[in-house]
């Protein structure tokens, strides 16, 4: 094992020496460190637990780990007709005052391993005297250490050997005791564990902020103009012409036409270039509209000749009210390369 | 106005002559020196006379003639011509590398170019461009980039002739030496006051390029991006946004990052070499500097409103008619080859009847572009990539094949739309899909 450490060579003499007097030997007064055990009272039997070796004093998890190995070699021999309450596999560590979860665990294992090689009531000797072990040793940790350490000992057992009673920790009382109570109560009292009072509260914060969130999607004022706008009469945009005047407030062009399918039209052009979304101009001089981004070019009723643009502009809604008036509704949109020009919402026939 | 651009040619002009008196002082034989010297007198003269009296910047002794401007304008103001000399330049570069990268020679390039923007800057119009806050770094960019690769290019061909003579490499005869303090330490810290005091000097007289107000609806003409990006604007010319502004971006990028595991390549580790590393310095340059480079000078100087292009000394006219009509593949076989109309989706039909129209349309262009990327590959590890693909194995190979493609759409797509005036190979603007 550790033949580095001439120590270790040492303990491991004086505990063979020691275990062979201890099986021997009557068992000392039972439990006299219990007043380290602050939660023992749930403990079912009092295993005595021999301090086998009060005198070596070993530093390390190493060196604990070689005194129990050894220990466990022996106990099979030592140890066959054991008394209940002799606590054969006597631990060293209640001297050995092992150093954190780690070390107990360790600890806990190899007696596993040699209670598995002895008859099932040693190893439930074992387990009774698991969880005390870790109790003085972790006296000073957290609660968290020691319930790992606790259902370390127990998986043990449940591999090892059956014990003849479960072990008992704080959270198999609370569950012996479930039937007796109504279930708003077990409900509530799941509700009040820590663990679960911190995600109820976080989701319940986590949803509120959300709620806060979307209220700011509803506004209670909304400065965008409204999508329906009046434009004037037919008469105000000649043939052949394009309006500019709504391009800069409302962000659409009046084009009077005839050059797209032969027919006298009026239609609402919206002034974003199809390539990327930029705000063309309209070149009067030269009859196109032209993006000043990557040169994209449309002629007057909007279809792309030039550029990168992939398709014509597109049109917005357009109907002629009932008091002669123009009225656009930049709700609607229809695009030529899906067919949507012929919607007669899209245009107003003049003539 | 009109003052302050003339001190900007009048301090090109004086610089200028400060350098090349320099340059007198460091040549030894008389011969040289001498034509050196009258060059610089002559120089310095000018600029004395322009010191002295103060005239305004069109009015120099010095001028650009006519018929060089206009030529100058003919080249730059046609794309073709344009992207042709620069990688014929490219070409021209790595061919003659060994005679470019004499000192006299460098020497001279650099007089040269000053001389080019110093005279340009006579001209209303170029000054207009190039004086502008904005596109300062740019010239600056163009003789750093310039200087830099020209001393690649120096310590490469001198290693490479070391190694071709049997001589250890310069960098290998300096290995003992460790110049730190004082040297390197003294240089840093001069560069920093250097820089430190050039950068606020630049910050006090060139102010910052603001504009009015943004509006949704007012486009300023021409639009151009911020000048790094200038180049992902030129692809935008060529390409449907999708492609050019998050495809290829993100492929240049992961390509960049694929660098490290496709090169197989150990030597050139660690010291300046063109003989040993040719593939990979060629591609990256070409990559850097016709398609990265000379996008951002295209998009700088040339493209002006409307996104036309102009000549360097072009005034910027807002109506300037370029033709620029242009036709997707789909109907160049349709309307102009087979003289019938394009097949249309029609919207009331089922999605599969769609899909048929559509792929009835664009069939070949689809074909095409399939047959792009998944058949070249094979066929250049078959041809003059064959070494690599032995080299690196499949997908290795298949990914530095797949980024060459990438890369090599760009100029093939630009060259398409000069020639044939195409504008997508394949346009399927129902579903936003176009390349």
């Amino acid at each position: 094992m550790t033949d580095k450490k001439p120590s270790t060579a040492e303990i491991m003499a004086m505990l063979r020496k020691k275990s062979a007097e201890g099986a021997s030997a009557p068992p000392p007064a039972p439990a006299t460190e219990a007043s380290a055990v602050p939660a023992a009272a749930s403990a079912p039997a009092e295993p005595a637990v021999t301090p086998a070796t009060p005198a070596a004093k070993p530093k390390g998890t190493a060196d604990i780990m070689a005194a129990i190995r050894a220990k466990g070699a022996i106990a099979p021999v030592a140890a066959a007709p054991p008394a209940p309450a002799a606590g054969t596999p006597a631990s060293g560590t209640p001297a050995a005052k092992p150093k954190g979860t780690s070390d107990i665990m360790a600890a806990i294992r190899a007696k596993g391993a040699a209670a598995a090689g002895v008859a099932p009531a040693a190893a439930s000797v074992a387990v009774a005297v698991a969880p005390k072990v870790a109790a003085p040793a972790s006296a000073g940790k957290s609660p968290a250490e020691m319930i790992q350490a606790m259902r370390a000992g127990s998986a043990v057992v449940t591999e090892s050997a059956k014990p003849k009673f479960p072990p008992k920790s704080a959270a198999a009382g609370k569950k012996q005791e479930l039937p007796r109570r109504s279930f708003p109560a077990v409900f509530f009292e799941l509700i009040c564990t820590p663990y679960y009072m911190a995600w109820t509260l976080m989701s319940a914060i986590g949803g509120l902020w959300g709620l806060g969130i979307a209220r700011f999607m509803m506004p209670n004022t909304v400065l965008e103009l409204p999508s329906k706008f009046k434009i004037g009469s037919l008469g105000d945009f000649p043939l052949g012409t394009v309006s500019e005047k709504f391009k800069a407030s409302r962000g659409v062009w009046i084009v009077h036409t005839d050059s797209y399918d032969g027919q006298n039209v009026v239609y609402a052009l919206s002034s974003v270039c199809t390539h990327l979304g930029c705000t063309p101009s309209w070149l009067d001089a030269e009859q196109k509209y032209k993006c000043p981004c990557h040169g994209s070019g449309f002629y007057i009723n909007g279809i792309n000749f030039e550029g990168p643009a992939p398709r014509p502009l597109e049109r917005v809604g357009l109907v002629l009210g009932a008091d002669g008036l123009l009225e656009v509704d930049k709700s609607l949109k229809f695009q030529e390369e899906l067919g949507q020009w012929t919607d007669p919402k899209s245009f107003v026939r003049v003539g | 106005m009109l003052l302050f651009l003339a001190n900007i040619g009048w301090t090109m002009r004086s610089y200028k002559r400060d350098g090349y008196y320099e340059s007198v002082l460091g040549f030894q034989h008389i011969p040289k020196a001498t034509v050196w010297a009258f060059y610089a007198a002559f120089l310095m003269l000018l600029a004395v006379t322009h010191l002295t009296s103060r005239s305004a910047p069109e009015e120099f002794l010095l001028r650009l003639p006519e018929w060089f401007k206009l030529s100058v304008d003919v080249i730059f103001r046609d794309a073709r011509i344009y992207f042709g000399l620069s990688v014929a330049a490219f070409v021209g570069m790595i061919v003659w590398r060994e005679f470019l990268t004499r000192d006299t020679v460098g020497w001279i390039l650099f007089n040269v170019g000053c001389l080019f923007l110093g005279l340009s800057m006579t001209d209303y119009d170029f000054r207009q461009i190039v004086g502008k806050p904005d596109n300062v770094p740019i010239v600056g960019m163009l003789f750093i980039g310039g200087y830099f690769t020209w001393l690649y290019f120096k310590k490469a061909v001198d290693n490479d002739r070391r190694v071709a003579e049997g001589r250890p490499l310069a960098e290998q005869e300096l290995k003992e030496q460790v110049l730190v303090w004082p040297d390197l330490v003294y240089t840093e810290m001069l560069c920093m006051i250097l820089l430190t005091a050039l950068l606020i000097v630049w910050g006090v007289f060139l102010q910052a390029p603001l504009e009015e107000p943004g509006q949704a609806v007012k486009t300023p003409n021409p639009s151009k991006a911020p000048w790094y990006f200038l180049g992902l604007q030129e692809m935008l010319v060529y390409f449907d946004p999708w492609l050019a502004g998050v495809v290829l971006p993100l492929v240049i990028v992961q390509g960049l990052m694929a660098i490290p595991y496709i090169d197989f390549n150990k030597k050139g580790n660690g010291y300046y070499s063109f003989a040993d590393r040719k593939f990979s310095v060629i591609i990256f340059l070409f990559g850097f500097i016709p398609l990265w480079v000379g996008m951002i000078v295209l998009g700088t100087f040339i493209r002006g409103p409307n996104w036309n292009m102009f000549g360097l000394y072009e005034f910027w006219d807002v109506h300037k008619l370029e033709v620029l009509n242009n036709r997707n593949l789909s109907e160049i076989i349709w309307v102009v080859n087979l003289e019938q109309p394009l097949p249309k989706p029609d919207p009331a039909s089922g999605l599969i009847s769609q899909c048929l129209a559509i792929f009835m349309r664009e069939g070949v262009g689809i074909l095409m572009v399939i047959g792009y990327f998944m058949a070249l590959p094979n066929l250049m590890a078959l041809t003059f990539l064959r070494k690599f693909y032995v080299r690196m194995g499949v997908i290795r190979y298949m990914v530095l094949a797949n980024l060459l493609l990438f890369m090599a759409l760009l100029p093939i797509k630009m060259v398409l739309r000069w020639a044939f005036n195409l504008k997508y190979i394949v346009a399927i603007p129902e579903w936003f899909f176009n390349i």
